[in-house]
């Protein structure tokens, strides 16, 4: 199978402490990759070498199966990204901060509108940048990432500092590159939620290294939610539910159980209630990334 | 690649102020003789028969000064431009290489500081028309003190321009470029092996020429340093 993206060993040492240690990423075209990870786990050090912004201290990264570090211009004309907080001239237009990429990558002028138009910000075009919205400045860092119509794009936290309408519009957007051009995206969240909506693909980091990278279906089993029910005896709902022929456990005043089916739920509280429980509340409890983190970092060392 | 990407310089100081400076520079070095002139022509003349010479002498006293002034404050706007909301890291992800990325501020700002030098020419040709310092005009002094502290300044502002670039804190280019305007202003007391004394003109052979060649000799090494330690260094 053909990667677009593939690190091997790849590791980033800064002194003693190694940011980013023999993560191995793999990404086939076509799929939106969600690198997803705790702030200061390594991901926008990994994605600074994938650009070539910073060289590995070890191992390699092959994009469309060519060596980075070999061919690093003729890899980039091929990539688009965005890293962190958007980059941009404040003293300059909309159009004249495109007009700074477009010359190095070399496209038709007419190229400018199009994605211009792409992020919405086609009205906006001729106004200096100094007085966007955050959520305008991220849009034209999506803009110029797509100038070159890259092949592969590489969006570093893109939603962060944004708005929730900010966000769903990003989200839109970001959605529909893979269908509609072709392109393969990576994007870097901190945020399960974020990445969930959008990625076909997940990877996982954790202090540098790789703890889990798969479809998001294996992602979703792995961060399905879980009903709290909090009763007046839970040992003895706990041992009803067993008898009844549902997996439950025992939190310190509650029961939970893997389920969140309507109807499932529904009929083990209705049991519940005929069998003479009191139920003081039903609670749905998503299960945050931290948590999921701690899991697998704990079977991790238990493997 | 390399004029493409000096277009793209000469874009991003648009409504900046680099090119005001650019002006105001070598007008201010010649309004200081308009005011000299302006209030003790008679005694300025009294004191020698070389109008001409005394002249260039002393519009050149202030030119060094300007000129290293002038590196520094390029530089560390131009560095301001990038670093505001850290550029670097697009400009650099962007099918470049980085020693043209590095080529190409090098040589936005020595066109800025040659456009400043042609200014400097033009005005203490034309002001001195005007004063009547005699009808044998020098021109290849007006020249050689115009155009020569240009040259001589070059390893000045490659070692401005690397400070400025691969320094996250712009105290240090700063820091160094107030020392070195000091450096240059105090130049008669310097040696003459220290590039800061160089675009004063001055050495003991009594050779500008020797200045100007150095300079660009020891501009271009401190220039290929520079661009090696740029490349070589991770991006923030």
């Amino acid at each position: 199978m053909e990667y677009i993206v593939e690190t091997n060993q790849l590791t980033k040492q800064f002194g003693k402490e190694k940011a980013v240690d023999g993560v191995e990423i793999r990404i086939p075209k076509g799929e939106i990759y969600g690198f997803l990870g705790p702030n200061g786990a390594g991901k926008t050090t990994t994605i600074r070498m994938l650009l070539g912004l910073m060289r590995p201290s070890s191992g390699s990264v092959h994009l469309f199966g060519k060596d980075l570090k070999n061919n690093r211009i003729a890899i980039l004309k091929r990539v688009g990204s965005l890293v962190e907080n958007p980059s941009y001239y404040p003293h300059l237009t909309a159009y004249e901060n495109l007009e700074a990429i477009r010359k190095i990558v070399d496209v038709p002028r007419a190229r400018m509108k199009e994605v211009l138009k792409l992020v919405r910000l086609q009205d906006a075009a001729n106004k200096k940048v100094k007085g966007f919205s955050l959520g305008m400045k991220q849009r034209l860092g999506i803009a110029a990432a797509l100038l070159h119509q890259p092949e592969l794009l590489i969006l570093d936290e893109p939603t962060n500092g944004l708005d929730p309408s900010g966000i769903i519009e990003m989200r839109k957007l970001i959605k529909q590159l893979p269908e509609k051009y072709g392109i393969t995206v990576v994007i870097s969240s901190h945020l399960l939620s974020e990445v969930d909506q959008m990625a076909t693909t997940v990877g996982v980091i954790s202090k540098g290294k790789m703890i889990f990278q798969d479809s998001i279906e294996a992602m979703r089993r792995i961060a399905q939610a879980s009903i709290h029910l909090r009763v007046n005896d839970p040992k003895a709902v706990h041992q009803a539910l067993l008898v009844y022929g549902q997996k439950a456990d025992i939190k310190e005043n509650s029961v939970a159980i893997q389920t969140t089916a309507d109807e499932e739920v529904a009929s083990i509280v209705q049991y519940l209630v005929e069998q003479g429980f009191a139920i003081y509340r039903v609670e749905e409890e998503k299960r945050s990334l931290e948590n999921i983190f701690l899991e697998m970092t704990k079977e991790e060392q238990i493997r | 690649m390399i004029l493409r990407l000096l277009a793209v310089d000469f874009l991003k100081i648009r409504r900046k102020g680099l090119w005001l400076l650019t002006f105001i520079g070598p007008i201010g070095v010649v309004a200081l003789q308009m005011v000299n002139y302006g209030v003790r022509k008679d005694y300025l003349f009294s004191l020698t028969d070389d109008h001409w010479q005394q002249y260039i002498g002393n519009v050149s006293a202030f030119t060094p000064l300007a000129i290293i002034l002038g590196i520094v404050i390029l530089t560390s706007f131009m560095a301001s431009i990038e670093d505001e909301t850290n550029a670097w890291k697009q400009l650099i992800a962007l099918p470049v290489s980085k020693r043209e990325v590095y080529l190409s501020k090098f040589t936005m700002i020595s066109c800025l500081l040659f456009v400043s030098s042609i200014i400097l020419l033009l005005m203490t040709y034309f002001y001195g028309l005007t004063l009547g310092l005699g009808e044998d005009i020098p021109y290849l002094q007006i020249i050689q003190y115009s155009l020569l502290p240009f040259f001589a300044s070059l390893p000045v502002l490659g070692l401005q321009l690397w400070l400025a670039t691969v320094c996250t804190n712009q105290a240090i280019p700063t820091t160094v470029g107030v020392i070195s305007v000091i450096f240059a202003y105090s130049a008669m007391y310097l040696p003459d092996w220290v590039i800061w004394k160089w675009p004063s003109l001055d050495n003991q052979w009594d050779q500008p020429y020797l200045n100007g060649l150095m300079g660009i000799a020891m501009g271009l090494a401190i220039y290929l340093i520079g661009m090696t330690d740029f490349k070589r260094r991770d991006v923030k």
